[in-house]
């Protein structure tokens, strides 16, 4: 999204993107390993599951914080009005399904893929706002 | 008296809010109690898709009004309260669902519909929107 800034903070949030992406896999694999290989049961098992939420948590502090310190009124409005777009979209989607799972018994959604379409729906909206500013 | 003039796109959000939220609830609940508790509905295919469309109405036209809302309104502080206070709630959602999700699929926790997300939104936002007022007051 912001590849190519001279911000500082910018550059600080497109970094914990990427190290949140990249210890979002390990922490996953990790975490199935461990329930594959040693049947974790009770508080063990909710600990280990908490594992690969945290880089997520991570990068919505890094968000809240990006918001908070970014200079740019006009970069923080784009960035706000996508992720906006993004809350919108995901409420829109998790409405309607959660409504076809009870009565037209559409196949369940796992509560893990709210995330992934609130991104989805955030890179969806960026080109679209900046169509506005054109 | 003191005369309290509130601005005319907090007007047009609570007109929509009453002549179009509110007909859709009451819309939804006669749907819910007197069709599916009293005559226990069990609608397939279309009728079902309609039925599960009707249902999410309400929190559909809600999100349209509130961005509604958004756009019209001129005071940049209520905006701007408006808007942290639905980061907070995005961000909580987002938090709850996947640690929850990630319980439901390790640890066997017991299973969280999905349609209730929105109303978490709702719900957070509205301490945040509470919390931010007293932060500013």
């Amino acid at each position: 999204m912001f590849c190519t800034t001279n911000s500082p903070e910018q550059r600080r949030w497109v970094r914990s993107c990427w190290t949140s992406a990249a210890l979002v896999a390990p922490l996953v694999l990790g975490a199935c390993a461990a329930f594959r290989l040693y049947h974790l049961h009770g508080f063990a098992a909710y600990g280990v599951a908490v594992l690969p939420t945290l880089p997520i948590l991570w990068v919505l502090v890094e968000l809240g914080r990006f918001l908070a310190v970014e200079k740019d009124e006009f970069q923080r409005n784009l960035l706000v009005q996508c992720v906006l777009g993004g809350t919108g979209g995901t409420l829109a989607t998790t409405t309607i399904w959660g409504y076809l799972e009870d009565f037209a018994h559409a196949p369940h959604l796992d509560l893990v893929y709210v995330y992934p379409i609130f991104w989805l729906f955030v890179l969806v909206s960026y080109p679209l706002v900046r169509l506005r500013y054109k | 008296m003191k005369v309290h003039v509130g601005s005319p796109a907090k007007y047009r959000f609570e007109d929509r809010f009453l002549f179009f939220i509110v007909p859709l609830f009451v819309l939804d609940g006669i749907l819910g109690f007197w069709g599916f508790h009293y005559h226990h509905l069990h609608p397939t295919g279309a009728l079902a898709v309609l039925c599960a469309t009707v249902q999410s109405s309400p929190i559909i036209a809600f999100i349209f009004i509130v961005a509604l809302y958004l756009a019209e309104e001129k005071d940049e502080f209520q905006k701007a309260v408006l808007v942290q206070s639905m980061l907070w709630a995005i961000g909580a959602t987002l938090a709850v669902t996947t640690f929850w999700g990630s319980m439901e699929k390790y640890s066997q926790a017991p299973h969280m519909d999905i349609a209730l997300a929105p109303f978490l939104f709702w719900a957070v936002m509205i301490i945040a929107i509470v919390a931010n007022r007293w932060r500013y007051r």
